[in-house]
């Protein structure tokens, strides 16, 4: 084979920006304040922080390199078993987020019409109290129905802080991203096998990779390990998705299905499996609950490989050599979780046939399987989580079948808007969330925080959601906070701390810091609205007097009391030397001084193997019954199939013309927090349309061609690439671009918007959303 | 005083470009589309759909190959490109007249103008702000994901180089044209 090599890479050199600064050309407003806050004698040393990334969600250990109060560098830290010893292109482009000039300086209170942009530079104690005071009206009037603020989050360390001011607030609405991505596969592998568990990539033999793209969606460790054993290394990689990925480039088998009709594959994958008889019999004798229910039912509904042909559209002869090669390798053969699995309304049934299919295999809580890992355990503290006797329960709990903690977040925005809920929504506490961006169907999105009276958003970018609140309080990025650290459970678990790099600049603070300014100043008023309609509290003020009842229960900043770094020494309390070695190297666990080696220049061993929690069970698993489920009686009463069942409607007609439209991910971008990131976007300046060149060249459409493509429900605007690694009934690009919003510079207007175009159902199970269900048309503009 | 060069696992590679955001920010590269040092070639793909050759999508790490025996260095009239103790080839700022003989003589089109320091830049194994901090790796080599990159000594021979290269097939791009590259691609 030849080594091709060329300077003109194709495509994504071929339109790129030409973006002045860079890292090496700092604008003098950032360096003139990240100066200010460098020590006298730190002057002309480098300084060595041990930090984790927040480009995405995976959070690598990196050490930051500082000179004169400017970050200068993000190299890997290789202490961390789970992100290994590396950095991704998103991890190397943080000192771009830190030093973006663009970031939210001050806080804000909006000062035109909703949505105008137009903000007042205010202080903190006036954002405070515009805030309180606003709350106390609402709360008043919503007689202390503390349901009536809703509270959202986006997914990262401090989210927990956050929470804890959710919880001491005392409403009934939480939402995140849960419902817009992982939701579904979370639950239909926890209530399959017991949990969602951790694909060892490192051990397993034959993995079937289905939509999951860990090649450009990096997720540690699992692309770290899988990559270095795929083609003929030691790990034989089936990628089923509907384009030819990075993933499919690296895999040995790729099967270009049609889009939604996943559910159809791995049910005639199982069909093969049973109906063969090669599953891994004495698993399934000892492990599974109600074995037989399943293969009656996968066999009397005659799933068979020519049946799944047809709608699925990968050939019968592919689906019998791929059940029969899965078994061979059983019990080391993963059908993989996948972790943004909002596709289509039978979402839970896929999941679940794939933890059936993978339980089939035996490959479950085993070396080389689905492992469940160890935890380790560490203090928590207490915060106050008073009860309020007003406050109501969650809007959106009949919306799906089972509506978690974390709400069904495109359910709860549509009944508000519907005008169906049982009680108005009047306000949003958002941290780091951008439902402007990550929900389909945005003008409804707008509407929806139009029609809140109060919207108080913390973040660290002007995103089209901070165009939407009322109230802005910027928060500063990860490379200026220490967070709360976290356990990693796992294969190899081990706890990691972020460690504040350089002090927040311009006005911003962490988060645990705003939650203390704020909860110091509404605490009181919000007690009084409490007090004056909720009888049991004015009981307990009777008995033990309003001066106890408020610092006991209702003092919400005694959360907040403590500082980050007091928070994380305690946690770790119990473990010698923890403490300091989390400050200075990001990393602990135990036995980690005498397990922890370098064994190559590139490689390193976190734990001996016979130390590895590959097996951890032993035989029982935290499913109701201990054992694989394979029929969930308790769901058919919501009307949910108690076993994965096809069903007609799960096939979705695209009309002559028209396309079936999926999102999805690259490498070099993290949704729409990194488009603005001047330094990735040097990297690939803008997302483009797939289109198959086929089809492309019977519309004229070339590649770099502007066309607009057009939903039920909006448009967006995109340059078309054409290409054959696509079908020609689908259309793909990439999530997060596109934003209204004008502060982002680099981001406003920038390539297309798939949120303006997604349609908003739901599946029955969460209601998650259906991110695959749009059908779309193009034109040429 | 080495012989430093670069083994690739290139089968590895995930055509994430890690590795040239890690040599941007390390060496200070500025921004836009022509500026960069290390790079991943790659072709679109050959067949129709849903029939993809996936050998046609195989994503080729790329940069300055450190030749022995580099033709930049042979044309250049100023001796701006030089080969170091540790025979990394070199070029040095302040000779370089950019006279772009280099950039066409160069096989591997490796060669870049640097707009910061007005000279025809290039890989330098991250000599300057790396190893002469005593750092024992390159930034693209250390931020890989999938670890495609091991360098090293190759006149010594218990580094983790001259190993693999004793003990696993690789092959060298254009080695005919005796340019002798010390980019080493495993097989
Ligand atoms: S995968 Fe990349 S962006 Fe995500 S945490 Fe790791 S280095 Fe950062
Ligand atoms: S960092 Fe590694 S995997 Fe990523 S593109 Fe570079 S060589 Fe390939
Ligand atoms: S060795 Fe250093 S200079 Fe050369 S490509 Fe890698 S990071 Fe860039």
């Amino acid at each position: 084979m030849k080594v091709e090599i060329s300077r003109r890479r194709f495509l994504q050199g071929s339109v790129a920006l030409s973006i002045a600064g860079g890292v090496s050309l700092t604008p003098s407003q950032i360096i003139a304040s990240a100066k200010a806050a460098t020590k006298p004698e730190d002057f002309g040393k480098t300084k060595k922080v041990a930090t984790l990334c927040e480009m995405c969600v995976n959070k690598c250990a990196a050490f930051a390199y500082v000179r004169n109060g400017v970050i200068t560098k993000l190299d890997p830290n290789p202490h961390f078993p789970k992100s290994r010893n590396m950095l991704c292109p998103r991890g190397n482009c943080g000192i771009a987020a830190i030093y973006d000039e663009d970031r939210l300086k001050y806080p804000l209170i909006r000062d035109g019409e909703k949505g105008s942009g137009k903000f007042r530079r205010v202080s903190w104690d006036e954002a405070y109290s515009y805030i309180t005071e606003k709350l106390v009206k609402i709360l008043d009037e919503e007689k202390d129905n503390r349901s009536t603020v809703a509270f959202c989050a986006g997914e990262g360390m401090a989210e927990h802080t956050f929470k804890n001011f959710y919880t001491g607030f005392g409403s009934s609405h939480f939402l995140n991203h849960a419902t817009l991505c992982l939701a579904t596969t979370v639950s239909g592998y926890s209530l399959t096998i017991g949990s969602y568990g951790q694909a060892d990539l490192e051990n397993a033999k034959y993995i079937i990779m289905a939509g999951a793209n860990r090649a450009e969606a990096i997720l540690t460790p699992d692309t770290l390990d899988l990559f270095k054993r795929t083609r003929g290394r030691g790990a034989k990689l089936i990628c089923v998705d509907p384009r030819f990925t990075n993933t499919a480039a690296k895999s040995d088998k790729w099967l270009g299905i049609k889009v939604g009709t996943d559910l159809a594959f791995v049910l005639a994958l199982t069909y093969v499996a049973i109906k063969e008889e090669i599953y891994n019999k004495e698993f399934v004798k000892n492990n599974f609950n109600d074995f037989e229910s399943y293969k009656n039912h996968i066999l009397s509904n005659n799933y068979t490989p020519e049946w799944a042909e047809k709608i699925t559209g990968i050939e019968a002869s592919d689906i019998y050599e791929i059940a029969r090669e899965f078994m061979a390798n059983a019990p080391r053969a993963i059908y993989y979780q996948g972790r943004r699995t909002t596709w289509s309304k039978n979402d839970f049934q896929l999941r679940r046939a794939q933890a059936l299919l993978t339980a089939l295999a035996g490959s479950i809580d085993t070396k080389g399987g689905i492992c469940f890992g160890k935890k380790i355990p560490i203090k928590g503290h207490e915060v106050p989580s008073p009860l309020y006797d007003n406050a109501r329960g969650r809007i959106d709990a009949t919306e799906a079948a089972v509506v978690g903690g974390s709400g069904t977040w495109v359910g709860f925005r549509n009944k508000v808007l519907e005008g169906r809920a049982e009680y108005p929504i009047r306000a949003l506490f958002n941290y780091k969330h951008n439902p402007m961006q990550n929900m389909p169907n945005s003008k409804k999105t707008e509407e929806f925080l139009k029609k809140l009276d109060l919207v108080v958003t913390i973040d660290t970018m002007p995103s089209d959601t901070v165009l939407l609140s009322d109230v802005v309080l910027p928060e500063c990025t990860y490379l200026e906070r220490t967070d709360p650290l976290k356990v990693f459970g796992g294969i190899e678990p081990a706890i990691a701390q972020r460690n504040k790099v350089v002090e927040p600049m311009f006005e911003s603070k962490p988060v645990i810091e705003i939650m203390r300014g704020l909860t110091k100043k509404l605490s009181k008023p919000l007690f009084e609205i409490t007090k004056k309609y909720d009888e049991e509290v004015q009981d307990m003020i009777v008995e033990d007097g309003e001066k106890s009842v408020f610092e006991e229960e209702f003092n919400l900043a005694k959360a907040f009391e403590s500082s980050q770094e007091e928070l994380n020494h305690h946690a770790v309390s119990d473990y010698e030397g923890a403490a300091e070695q989390l400050e200075k190297i990001g990393v602990f666990y135990p036995n980690m001084d005498r397990y922890f080696k370098k064994i190559g220049v590139n490689d390193y061993e976190y734990y001996p193997e016979d130390k590895k929690f590959y097996s951890v069970r032993n035989g029982k698993l935290k499913t109701a019954s201990g054992k694989v489920e394979c029929n969930l009686k308790s769901l058919a009463k919501k009307g949910i199939d108690p076993m994965p069942t096809w069903k007609k409607e799960y096939e979705l007609e695209i009309p002559n013309g028209k396309f079936r439209f999926v999102t999805g991910r690259h490498a070099q971008f993290t949704q729409s927090g990194t488009a603005n990131n001047k330094m990735l976007l040097d990297l690939v300046p803008t997302n483009y349309l797939w289109i198959n060149k086929r089809v492309a060249n019977k519309l004229g459409i070339k590649f770099g061609d502007d066309v607009e493509v057009v939903s039920k429900v909006g448009k967006t605007k995109i340059k078309a690439y054409p290409t054959e690694k696509i079908g020609p009934e689908t259309l793909f690009f990439i999530h997060g671009f596109g934003n209204y919003s004008e502060d982002l510079t680099l981001a406003h207007n920038n390539g297309g918007r798939d949120a303006e175009i997604l349609e908003d159902g739901i599946e029955p199970m969460h209601g998650s959303t259906c991110l695959h269900d749009t059908i779309v048309e193009i034109r040429k503009v | 005083m080495a012989r430093y060069g670069m083994a690739l696992d290139y089968k590895n590679c995930i055509n994430c470009r890690a590795c040239e955001t890690a040599c941007k920010a390390e060496n200070g590269i500025l921004p836009g589309k022509d500026n960069y040092r290390i790079w991943i070639g790659q072709k679109e793909a050959e067949g129709e759909w849903p029939n993809i050759s996936i050998v046609s999508q195989t994503y080729h790490p790329s940069q300055c190959q450190h030749c022995d025996n580099a033709p930049c260095q042979q044309v250049c009239p100023t001796n701006a490109t030089y080969y170091d103790e540790n025979r990394v080839v070199r070029v040095d700022p302040e000779r370089c007249i950019l006279c772009t003989y280099c950039i066409n003589a160069c096989p591997y089109d490796a060669r870049y103008v640097d707009d910061r320091t007005v000279t025809v830049d290039k890989c330098n194994f991250c000599s300057d702000t790396r190893l002469a901090n005593g750092e024992t790796t390159t930034a693209c080599q250390a931020t890989c994901p999938t670890k495609v990159r091991t360098f090293g000594d190759l006149d010594d021979p218990n580094s983790e180089i001259s190993q693999l290269l004793k003990t696993r097939e690789y092959k060298q791009v254009k080695e005919h044209l005796g340019t002798k590259p010390k980019l080493f691609y495993l097989i």
